[in-house]
């Protein structure tokens, strides 16, 4: 590690205990369930793993582990460690073996996540037929978050352990098996997997598993066949067991293999009949499967047919590998249009002409899961996309979320007037947008290099850029350092004349500036548009250049020069198309320009005329039947539909192709900046039953009385009892109200009701009942005296804040209650808590890796104040548009996020003052003062939290920060969101103690934090990703070949790890003005309705011309507005009815009609209102889009069906509108 | 001579307007060359003819059939004529009305069927046109107490019930007896079993013991059927423990009617027209047979749903469609109805792949369609319905709740390869489709029209495309089979349809005979 990143890590670690030193003293004083701070401090994985599953030992272990082998081989040596006894205190058998899997799967997921806590409920020995004993382990869902590899391994490790310890292999019996299969793709039809087995497959596996797999139900849905099983407790489907079933091993089988081969104890041997797939002969007689039902077949029929179809017009015209008789083209996907949702647009088709354009870089908010797309293009797609959007893509991804890059190409449209323009200012965007007819082109698309390698896909032909042209350059001789030097040439735009001067100086291909998109355009296009510029004439040919080229108006050369995407003006009435640049293009198309003195003066006498003007002729250098057999038909999709050959042999230079591929792809989620509120919000962690009404309101809890004989503020509660053991006195509060001595649970056994006291584990159980024992009891808690004398307590009145919520209950263990002063300070500040005390703001994740102190609202002394002291150039930081290299822990709030932790700074100050009586901490006058301050960043599925530290602030929606950052929060940037925290605030407020007793209760919970990270132990994602300054030309070759991203040689971040330059070395190949451009919101927030939103993505599907607006009508139809009306209906015949009064649900509507509980009025959950809501707004997209039959049919059927179900037929409804 | 060739020429006859006499069919089938002996005869019949009948075809062909043979071309010609079956050259309408000429007019088909004065057929409980319900909590709440009404009068009788209310205040120890719907059933923590009856009044947990006789029937109940339950309460009076449970059921002794002569009906279902595997061939080897005279006293056809393979049944349903537009699916199924002899008595009920609402009870098809599906003017009736033939009468029902009766119940006592069995419990229920809120819609009317309030003689279900029969208390169970092959989805769950299977059930004793077409 550099010095200076040990002194950025020690200045963090050095203001985090400062921080921790305020909140243990706060804690000390104050009653908070524990006096101790309750998120542990991680220095690395070890540590993590350690905290997170609460075994003493592990972290030493792992540590010595660690630089000796791979991390799973650890796990395994660790599992031997726990089978003799060495790590962990575990006396049974089955104690031994769930502190191996757990620590295996903490290891594998480097402690961050919440599987091994969450997914792994139990392992309990259960006895096979024969009387031997065999391992159970029980999954449950959040098992999920662990991947694939750490659930296989999982698997392994119990057996491994199992046979250390001396337990036999489970032996599964005929009925368990098959109830494997059938639940395997029960749970598939209902949740999907990733990977599903065949039948047969899962049962190969079932039946050699030596242990066996068993987890929680976690759907509704039960099998049809092998129920009431005697070993398996469910009749639904276990999720956890059919995801480590399918996504593990089956799928992993080869990873697995890998370690079985090493271990003497574990014989796999089936693992290798599973991957060669040879498990079907022995499995033959495994007939009679019949427990599906032919007509339900509403399920899972979704035939791959689109993807079929799209490959099979991939490359079926290039029969001869020598001679390729078309262009590298990529294969359309339909996978991305998937499930289209209402009101979330297709921006393109797959690969369709008009579309996004790929573009080969990486920005420097860029990588990562995301995507580059000009901040005019956001604008002109009516808004839609917006910093941190995500999309749907067709590749190389699935999803990416949306980064403003202004340095590419931005779109191109034509307007009402004719004028076709290029738009690369989001500000002349803005200006006319109104005017816009159509879309022609959607600009360029910024993918990383990093993109394909993660994921795996085949290089794309890149487009002939900038970055590409100018090493073409170099390599044709020139002397590029020169030229980029010489101040009178902008070597990136180059006027026409320097364009075509260094073509054919150097013979190199063509500047892309003047590179059209002739591979749009077919060769007969291609002829005609060259016959129709000869004819062309050139205006205005004056001194100054500032001349034009003017074609006669013809649809189809109107049409040709939309298609390659050149800016003109179309004047159809005045017969007029006018090009301003034409010079390069002229050339292109083969047609030479010949100065002449117009001697035409004698046919044409003007008067007026002072002087004659040269003029211009436009000379066709060749003819049609002068082309060759092959560029005549070349093309991808037919023959003869890509021009560029054509255009090679007639053009003086060479000509690249522009724009090889397309990239489709849709709106997925908005993105999203937003405080994090329970709902209904709450304030203060303290139960108010019922008496606070819907809004949970304390003070009406304060004041409720359920009859007039009852006190005023007397609420019966289930809640923690604890007793002091100083006085003795019974309260629920953690401070003993007598005598001021904190407290202890008072734990009794609900039968015998004698004291208990918890044992080293932290169970609890009576000896004599055999039954656990609960501190929880239900009494009468006075809430209106606990808020007066909270009130009282932090000095403030009822005035101070609108209202304070309440919770209903709560659903920790033991019901401790959180003191009603915190909530009264975060009522007065407008915060609220969640579920574990925090108060959190989600953002959605975006990376950056340089930043300028100008985008971030902050100066250069700010900047410097926090340790930057040069720009990525090495020159001293002097100036606010100097870039800086991110360092890996600080992160950009949203100006939201910042306006909230603002408010939690205020509420953490009043807490620390006027509640645990300590000086205030942050003390904050502006939101300039937040930078600096620490805070926590966290995950949904995680347990852990990472440090960052503030660095300045954006008005994108998002929250910036370096990609280490989020991969070590286990994210990327496809559209995740996760929260931020003040570091105080969750030092202070967070308890496990307020976890919700329940499964996933942990997950989402800072139950340990990383103070730095160390890049080889985060998501192994962001190691993908590139971090150089150029991509080398022989790469943007080896695209044409569509090569396999490995055998180009481009420098990621992996090839750092473990070297000094670790943190350092980011580099990027484009530059973006900010970091926060085009709107600030996505239309899809901003819109108001539903329908609102769809109107406006119709709307749009009709502008883009690389957007089929009746696919998307049908699509909308068919997988947001079906489903919808489907499931409704279906809903509505088979539906529960609840109450109104007291929402108790019944299965089936009470044969008294009214509510069997209370006698309350009982209605249904489904209404008319419900199935219907879409049926009028689907029947005229589909009339108004045209959609196919099938679709309008299937629609009328519904509509009948709508109507047999909700009219009378004997009274057919004459609604109002039948009178007006 | 292919027997197609009988199929073909009712369906030339079809298009050209006329209708045939079976015996007339036969004849022309019989002759060399059919296609040129069918012009003869054509040529020959009188303008105000609309049934070609048998005396026609004799008139206009020489006995010895050689006056066809000197047209040797002409085979060739007639296997080119197209196939109807693809159901694209309709030409629907005109012959809608002429079948009627033939039941009335009767003197000439002696030899084939008897004198249709000798048919009736009459239906009950066809709720077509009779949907008055608007889907409001109360439309829900009056079907399911509509059914305990009826379905409970069966059991009050045999009992000494009490309502449920009435039931918490007797003294512990009494013996006590309920009439309800089944609420829930759970099994408790000591392996015995909890059931909820319910009535008007409210509900009362009745526990049956896991040691007792009656701990088998458990495994046979689905919520919300009716039945009555006697017992003792518990001393809390807060319980009671099951004696003896009833069912509304089929008496043992019952004795179904029969047809006072010779006559038979083809029970079919699951047509399918319009999927890639629906059975063309075997569709018209059947409704050749139907023209022959081994099937001579054939009289009646029902059609137990699913006519069609319908659109948006299941997603991408397109990809796997001969036929995507749904009406020609009807017009093309109507096509096939024409082939099959047009002195057939018709009844159809619709199916879930059918164009109609798929809560049950489902309204027969709308006027639109039924103009579609006009050949041989079939009466059209909601699923389910009652139709009596000749004294005997035949619930026809499609079928959909066979699926969760099946998956609910243990396998000896349903299972699709048996689906008269799990047929025999919804007759032991006597209610079509008893579990709310599960697999089966419920569409709420101001009756239980899934009520079975009369013991019908034959119950004729379909959907589950597995072809099963066998007696019930005397009740004949049917399950046809289907017309359509194994589907992608059925291969995937491996399932093996019995495909091209019609069972010819004689009124006259309900003995059943399978004839098989594929």
């Amino acid at each position: 590690m550099r010095s200076e990143d040990e002194r950025y890590f020690q200045r963090l670690e050095l203001q985090l205990d400062e921080a921790f030193d305020v909140a243990e003293r706060a804690k000390e004083r104050g009653a908070d369930p524990v006096p101790e701070v309750e998120i542990p401090v991680a220095q690395d994985m070890a540590d993590r793993v350690e905290n997170i599953l609460g075994i003493d030992g592990v972290a030493e272990r792992v540590r010595e582990l660690e630089g000796e082998m791979s991390r799973e081989e650890a796990a395994l040596e660790l599992a031997e460690d726990f089978a003799e006894g060495r790590v962990g205190d575990y006396e049974t058998k089955a104690g031994k073996v769930e502190g191996a899997v757990r620590t295996a799967v903490a290891l594998l997921t480097e402690g961050v996540v919440a599987a091994p806590i969450e997914g792994i409920d139990k392992v309990e020995i259960l006895e096979n037929d024969d009387g031997t004993e065999f391992v159970n382990v029980y999954y449950a869902g959040p098992i999920r978050s662990a991947g694939g590899t750490a659930q296989a391994l999982s698997v392994l490790v119990a057996d491994y352990t199992r046979a250390l310890v001396g337990i036999e292999q489970y032996d599964a019996r005929e009925e368990e098996i098959e109830r494997y299969a059938e639940e395997v793709s029960l749970y598939d039809k209902e949740t999907g997997l990733q990977y599903t087995p065949k039948d047969k497959e899962t049962k190969f596996i079932a039946k050699h598993m030596p242990i066996m797999l068993d987890g929680e139900a976690t759907g509704d849905e039960e099998v049809s066949g092998f129920r009431d099983l005697e070993r398996v407790d469910t009749n639904s489907a276990r999720g956890g067991m059919c995801l480590v079933l399918a996504e593990g091993i089956a799928l992993k089988a080869p990873k697995i293999q890998r370690y079985t081969r090493n271990l003497d104890e574990v014989d796999w041997p089936w693992l290798q009949d599973l991957i060669d797939g040879t498990y079907y002969d022995d499995a033959a007689d495994d007939e009679d499967e019949t427990d599906e039902e032919s007509a339900d077949e509403e399920g899972d029929e979704s035939a791959d047919g689109d993807e079929d179809a799209a490959d099979a017009d991939g490359e079926d015209d290039a029969p001869d590998p020598d001679e390729p008789q078309g262009p590298p083209r990529v294969d359309e996907s339909m996978k991305f249009l998937r499930d289209l949702i209402a009101g979330r647009p297709v921006f393109s088709h797959p690969c369709a002409e008009g579309g996004f354009r790929l573009r080969y870089g990486r920005a420097r908010n860029h990588g990562f899961a995301t995507a580059g797309v000009h901040p005019a293009a956001m604008h002109l797609v009516d808004d839609f996309l917006a910093t941190g959007t995500q999309i749907k893509t067709e590749r190389p991804g699935k999803a990416a979320g949306v980064v403003p890059v202004d340095s590419i190409e931005g779109p191109t449209i034509k307007l009402a007037n004719g004028d076709v323009r290029r738009i690369d200012d989001p500000e002349d965007a803005l200006e006319i947008r109104n005017g816009v007819e159509k879309i022609l082109d959607l600009g360029e698309y910024l993918v990383n290099y990093g993109e394909f390698v993660e994921n795996n896909h085949p290089l794309a032909p890149a487009s002939y850029t900038y970055e590409w042209w100018v090493q073409d350059l170099e390599a044709a001789g020139a002397d590029v350092q020169a030229l980029e030097d010489d101040p009178r040439i902008d070597l990136e735009f180059p006027d026409p004349e320097m364009a075509l001067e260094l073509a054919a100086e150097h013979d190199a291909p063509l500047h892309p500036e003047y590179t059209y998109l002739w591979h749009d355009l077919s060769v007969d296009a291609f002829c005609d548009l060259a016959a129709a510029v000869a004819d062309g004439r050139v205006e205005g040919t004056g001194s100054d250049g500032d001349d034009t080229l003017v074609l006669d108006y013809d649809d189809a050369t109107a049409d040709a020069l939309e298609t390659i995407v050149i800016e003109h003006r179309q004047r159809a009435d005045e017969d007029r198309i006018e090009i301003d640049t034409w010079r390069p293009f002229v050339r292109t198309v083969g047609c030479e320009p010949r100065q002449a003195v117009a001697d035409g003066a004698a046919l044409d006498p003007d008067p007026d005329e002072q002087r004659r003007e040269p003029t211009i002729e436009l000379e066709r250098t060749w003819a049609d039947d002068g082309l060759s057999e092959r560029a005549r038909n070349w093309g991808h999709d037919e023959d003869g539909d890509n021009a560029i050959e054509a255009v090679t042999e007639v053009a003086p230079f060479e000509v690249r192709e522009r724009a090889p591929t397309r990239i489709g792809n849709r709106m997925g989620r908005p993105e999203k900046s937003e405080r994090r509120d329970l709902s209904p919000p709450v304030h203060t962690l303290f139960p108010i039953g019922e008496a606070g009404g819907a809004q949970r309101n304390v003070a009406d809890a304060a004041s409720h009385a359920e009859t007039m004989s009852d006190t005023p503020g007397v609420v019966e509660l289930q809640i923690g009892r604890q007793r002091c053991g100083a006085c003795g006195t019974e309260t629920f509060k953690n401070r003993c109200p007598d005598c001021g001595e904190r407290t202890d649970p008072d734990y009794r056994c609900p039968d015998c009701d004698q004291s208990l006291e918890p044992d080293d584990a932290g169970r609890v159980e009576c000896d004599r009942c055999e039954r656990e024992g609960t501190c929880v009891e239900t009494r009468e808690i006075d809430v209106k005296d606990e808020f007066r004398s909270a009130l009282e307590s932090v000095g403030e009145r009822e005035n101070a804040f609108e209202i304070l919520k309440g919770v209903k209950g709560l659903s920790s263990t033991n019901k401790i209650p959180e003191p009603i002063e915190k909530g009264v300070l975060r009522a007065k500040h407008d915060v609220s808590a969640f579920k574990d005390g925090t108060v959190r703001y989600d953002m959605t994740d975006l990376p950056v890796t340089s930043v300028r102190a100008s985008e971030l609202d902050v100066d250069v002394g700010q900047l410097q104040a926090l340790g930057y002291e040069e720009d990525i150039h090495g020159e001293p930081l002097t100036h606010e548009d100097q870039l800086v290299e991110l360092k890996v822990q600080d992160i950009v709030l949203s100006d939201g996020a910042a306006e909230h932790m603002m408010q939690t700074a205020d509420f953490i100050d009043d807490l620390l003052e006027q509640y645990y009586g300590l000086a205030s901490f942050y003390e904050l006058d502006e939101r300039d003062d937040l930078v600096g301050e620490l805070v926590f960043g966290m995950a949904p599925h995680t347990s852990a939290a990472t440090v960052g530290r503030v660095i300045g602030f954006t008005s994108a929606a998002v929250g910036y920060a370096h990609p280490y950052f989020h991969a070590a929060k286990r994210r990327n940037c496809d559209g995740d969101e996760d929260c931020v925290m003040l570091l105080l605030d969750g030092l202070l407020n967070f308890s496990k103690s307020f976890l919700p007793d329940k499964r996933g209760g942990k997950m989402d919970a800072p139950l340990v934090m990383s103070s730095r990270i160390d890049p080889s132990e985060i998501d192994d994602e962001a190691h993908n990703m590139d971090i150089v300054s150029q991509y080398p030309r022989e790469f943007y070759e080896a695209t044409r070949e569509q090569a396999d991203p490995g055998e180009v040689d481009v420098q990621i971040a992996e090839d750092t790890l473990g070297t000094d330059g670790e943190y350092t070395g980011f580099e990027h190949t484009h530059d973006t003005t900010d970091i926060a451009m085009g709107p600030d919101l996505s239309a899809y927030k901003t819109l108001g309705s539903m329908m609102e939103k769809m109107d406006a993505q119709l709307e749009l599907s009709r502008k883009l011309e690389a957007v089929d607006e009746t696919d998307v009508a049908e699509r909308v139809i068919e997988y947001h507005f079906l489903p919808d009306l489907i499931g409704n209906l279906r809903a509505f015949s088979r539906q529960e009815t609840r109450c109104l009064d007291c929402s108790e649900k019944f299965r089936r509507m009470p044969l008294t009609g009214e509510c069997r509980e209370c006698g309350g009025r009982v209605n249904l959950t489904v209404h008319k209102g419900s199935v219907n809501k879409y049926m009028q707004t689907a029947i005229q997209v589909a009339d108004e889009y045209d959609c196919r039959k099938y679709t309008k049919q299937r629609l009328e059927v519904l509509e009948r069906s709508l109507e047999s179900i909700f009219e009378n037929d004997k009274n057919k409804q004459s609604g109002i509108e039948d009178f007006m | 001579m292919p027997l197609e060739a009988s199929a073909r020429i009712v369906s030339e006859l079809t298009t050209r307007g006329y209708n045939a006499e079976r015996e007339a069919v036969t004849k022309l089938a019989a002759a060399e060359d059919p296609h040129a002996a069918l012009e003869r005869v054509l040529e020959n019949v009188p303008d105000d003819v609309l049934v070609v009948r048998a005396d026609h075809v004799a008139a206009a062909l020489p006995a010895d059939g050689t006056g066809t043979a000197a047209r040797s071309d002409a085979p060739a010609d007639s296997e080119s004529t197209p196939s109807t079956s693809t159901g694209t050259d309709a030409t629907p309408g005109r012959e809608s009305t002429e079948s009627s000429p033939v039941e009335t007019e009767g003197s000439s088909h002696v030899d084939r069927a008897a004198d249709p004065d000798l048919r009736s057929l009459e239906i009950i409980g066809d709720m077509t046109g009779q949907s008055t319900g608007t889907g409001e909590y109360e439309d829900f709440v009056s079907v399911f107490r509509d059914r305990l009404d009826r379905l409970g009068s069966k059991l009050r009788g045999r009992v000494n019930h009490r309502p449920a209310s009435a039931i918490e205040d007797m003294p512990g120890g009494s013996d006590v007896a309920m009439v309800g719907l089944v609420n829930d059933i759970r099994s408790t923590a000591s392996g015995h079993w909890l059931i909820e009856l319910e009535d008007a009044t409210g509900t009362f947990p009745w526990l049956v013991m896991k040691d007792r006789e009656y701990v088998d029937l458990v495994d046979e109940l689905l919520c919300d059927e009716v039945l009555a339950m006697e017992g003792t309460l518990a001393d809390d009076s807060g319980i009671a423990f099951v004696d003896s449970m009833y069912f509304p059921d089929v008496p043992r002794t019952y004795e179904p009617s029969t047809a006072d002569r010779h006559v038979q009906a083809a029970l079919i279902s699951d047509v399918h027209v319009g999927s890639e595997e629906f059975m063309a061939d075997a569709w018209d080897r059947f409704a050749d047979w139907l023209h022959t005279d081994q099937a001579r006293h054939v009289e009646y056809l029902l059609i137990g749903g699913d006519m069609v393979e319908g659109v948006g049944v299941y997603p991408d349903q397109d990809e796997e469609l001969d036929i995507v537009d749904i009406y020609e699916q009807y017009e093309a199924f109507n096509e096939h109805l024409k082939k099959v002899p047009g002195d057939l008595e018709i009844v159809m009920i619709p199916g879930n792949h059918d164009a109609v609402r798929l809560a049950e009870p489902q309204p027969g098809f709308d006027e639109e369609l039924r103009e579609i599906m006009s050949a041989h003017d079939p009466r059209i009736v909601s699923n389910p319905s009652t139709v009596t033939i000749e004294g005997v009468s035949v619930l026809m029902y499609h079928g959909v709740s066979l699926d969760e009766v099946i998956a609910e119940l243990p396998e000896e006592k349903a299972s699709y390869d048996d689906p008269h069995k799990a047929m025999y419990q919804l007759l032991k229920k006597r209610h079509v489709a008893p579990q709310f809120g599960g697999h089966t819609r419920l569409a709420p009317e101001e009756e239980d029209y899934l009520v079975m309030e009369e013991v019908p003689d034959i119950f004729h279900t379909g959907h589950v495309h597995k072809l099963g029969f066998g007696k019930y208390h005397n009740v004949l169970a049917i399950n046809s089979g289907c017309w359509q092959a194994q589907t992608d989805f059925q291969k995937s769950v491996n399932i093996d349809p019995d495909a091209g299977y019609a069972p010819i059930v004689d009124l006259d004793t309900l003995d059943v005979t399978v004839q098989k077409f594929s």
